[in-house]
């Protein structure tokens, strides 16, 4: 991890590139390998990208839900208040597969038959509400981290209460919430296989289905198992770079 | 220094302030002119800070009135963002933006506040860091600098919004003695530029040499109000004696 510190703008554009030449690129080494693997090579790559792309969405709107729920923890309206935390008790309270069964199979009761939801979708809901409420957590230290001298200092230079939180409160905050929401976003590529219980077709389902076909499990798995491992490996470097780059102000 | 006819600039009638039961404002008054420079003292807890912080509404007061430059001070968000503009602060602790470059510590308020442009803005930015002496320090971040030079720094970002009104709460109380007098050279270079300074400190000398008034709070009211050479020769109460007594052989 010493050459993401030293070059963290690097570290980040090479684990990006790394991570979609992986993907668009994974059918061909696959290809090569023998049977079970090499035929299903295709499904293989298509179920990688499946699973990035669910971890990728439900991801980036888990983080807004936390920064807002987070925010809203800390609000002075005792409801706002009250529904934040509500939402985290709900959610860190009950399984995640029930969570994504909810919204697979009681959600579209609610809604007009002309608005049905993909199961990819779905999904995508379910897992960025979960990881929404553990961000809450993270997100709401790193709030009130942030020294209250420099909140002040910028309210009297004039700057707007929004001003403020997007340009001293939020920045900081992120720097010391990163390690926790990395590391929930690291889980999060682990915890979309759940997916595969509304038959969404990411890499967990690919390999069952493969080692069903051809009663091989061991290969398959191991396939399977390696893929994530370079998925998790290639999140985290991203992570941790982007960690040092916040950094930055508080080395000496 | 004072022009012969004195603009008032900050006029604060009968300000009181409440910690819950705690009474830290008791019926303050006081009015100060264009280009006045007042130091303020007084014994800890006496209601300094707490003064000087409702005059940018840091805090709010619970009753009585305060005007900046003919502006009400109160709830409504128009007059404090005006206030504000012609408010600066220097803090004790400085409270610079810790997550960024010295360049844009000084230049945010002016881009977002007066929506300047970034270049005009980072140009003002570096002229005001080179009349703090610190021009070359620009792109470090606050922790790569001393106290002193975080101190100055904090005064560069305060002037950049061409404030009248300059409050410094204890600008020198934070650092190691040896900075104290880089803090005080720049804050008396301030002092005979015509803008209006309202100091808290604990520096008798600088109150002494630089003040044209000094004001001293005890328990929350405004105790002596004088110009300082009166004050450090002949205070009136006893209180203002005992605190001055206190202060010569050193604390
Ligand atoms: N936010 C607050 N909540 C409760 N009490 C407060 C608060 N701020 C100040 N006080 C109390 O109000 C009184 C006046 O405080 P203030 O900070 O104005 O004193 P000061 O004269 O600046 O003292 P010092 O020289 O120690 O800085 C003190 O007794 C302090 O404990
Ligand atoms: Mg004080």
């Amino acid at each position: 991890m010493n050459w993401t510190k030293q070059h963290p703008a690097w570290a980040m554009f090479a684990a990006m590139i790394g991570l979609l030449v992986f993907l668009w690129g994974l059918a061909i080494p696959l290809s090569l390998a023998p049977a079970p693997i090499g035929p299903a090579a295709q499904q293989f790559a298509e179920g990688a990208r499946v699973t990035v792309l669910l971890t990728l969405i439900s991801g980036t709107v888990g983080v807004v839900l936390g920064v807002l729920a987070g925010l809203g923890k800390l609000s002075s309206f005792r409801l706002i208040r009250w529904v934040c935390d509500f939402y985290v008790w709900l959610i860190r309270g009950t399984p995640l597969l029930l969570q994504i069964l909810f919204v697979w199979l009681a959600v579209p009761q609610f809604l007009p038959d002309s608005m049905q939801l993909s199961d990819f979708s779905c999904a995508a809901i379910a897992l960025a509400l979960n990881i929404g409420a553990y961000n809450t957590e993270c997100v709401r230290a790193g709030i009130l981290a942030v020294p209250q001298g420099q909140v002040e200092a910028a309210r009297a230079l004039g700057l707007s209460p929004f001003q403020c939180f997007m340009d001293i409160v939020l920045p900081q905050s992120m720097r010391v919430a990163l390690p926790a929401l990395a590391n929930n976003l690291a889980s999060l590529v682990k915890d979309s296989s759940l997916a595969y219980a509304i038959s969404v077709v990411e890499l967990t389902m690919v390999g069952y289905r493969v080692q069903a076909e051809s009663y091989q499990p061991i290969p398959v798995f191991v396939t399977v198992a390696v893929i994530y491992l370079i998925l998790t490996t290639a999140f985290t470097t991203l992570t941790a770079a982007l960690e040092t780059q916040l950094d930055v102000g508080r080395k000496r | 220094m004072t022009p012969d006819n004195p603009k008032p600039i900050i006029v604060a009638r009968n300000v009181s302030k409440h910690f819950g039961a705690f009474r830290a404002l008791n019926d303050v008054s006081a009015t100060f002119n264009e280009g006045q420079v007042t130091a303020i003292i007084g014994p800890s807890g006496s209601g300094k800070s707490t003064f000087l912080r409702t005059l940018n509404r840091l805090e709010a007061h619970d009753s009585g009135s305060i005007q900046v430059d003919g502006i009400e001070l109160n709830d409504n968000l128009k007059n404090l963002d005006a206030i504000r503009r012609e408010v600066g602060m220097v803090f004790q602790s400085f409270n610079l933006f810790s997550h960024l470059p010295i360049l844009r510590n000084v230049s945010l308020a002016p881009i977002r506040v007066r929506k300047m442009k970034r270049e005009e803005a980072e140009a003002k930015s570096m002229a005001l860091l080179e009349r703090v002496g610190l021009k070359d320090q620009a792109h470090k971040y606050p922790v790569q600098l001393s106290g002193g030079q975080q101190q100055r720094v904090a005064i560069a970002r305060a002037l950049a919004m061409d404030p009248k009104v300059l409050l410094f709460d204890e600008p020198t109380s934070a650092l190691d003695p040896e900075m104290v007098n880089e803090v005080l050279t720049v804050m008396r270079e301030l002092a005979h530029t015509g803008i209006t300074m309202l100091v808290v400190t604990h520096e008798m000398g600088f109150a002494r040499e630089v003040a044209d008034r000094l004001i001293f709070f005890d328990q929350g009211s405004i105790l002596e109000d004088s110009a300082p050479q009166t004050f450090f020769t002949n205070p009136e109460h006893e209180r203002a004696k005992a605190f001055l007594a206190q202060v010569r052989h050193g604390f």
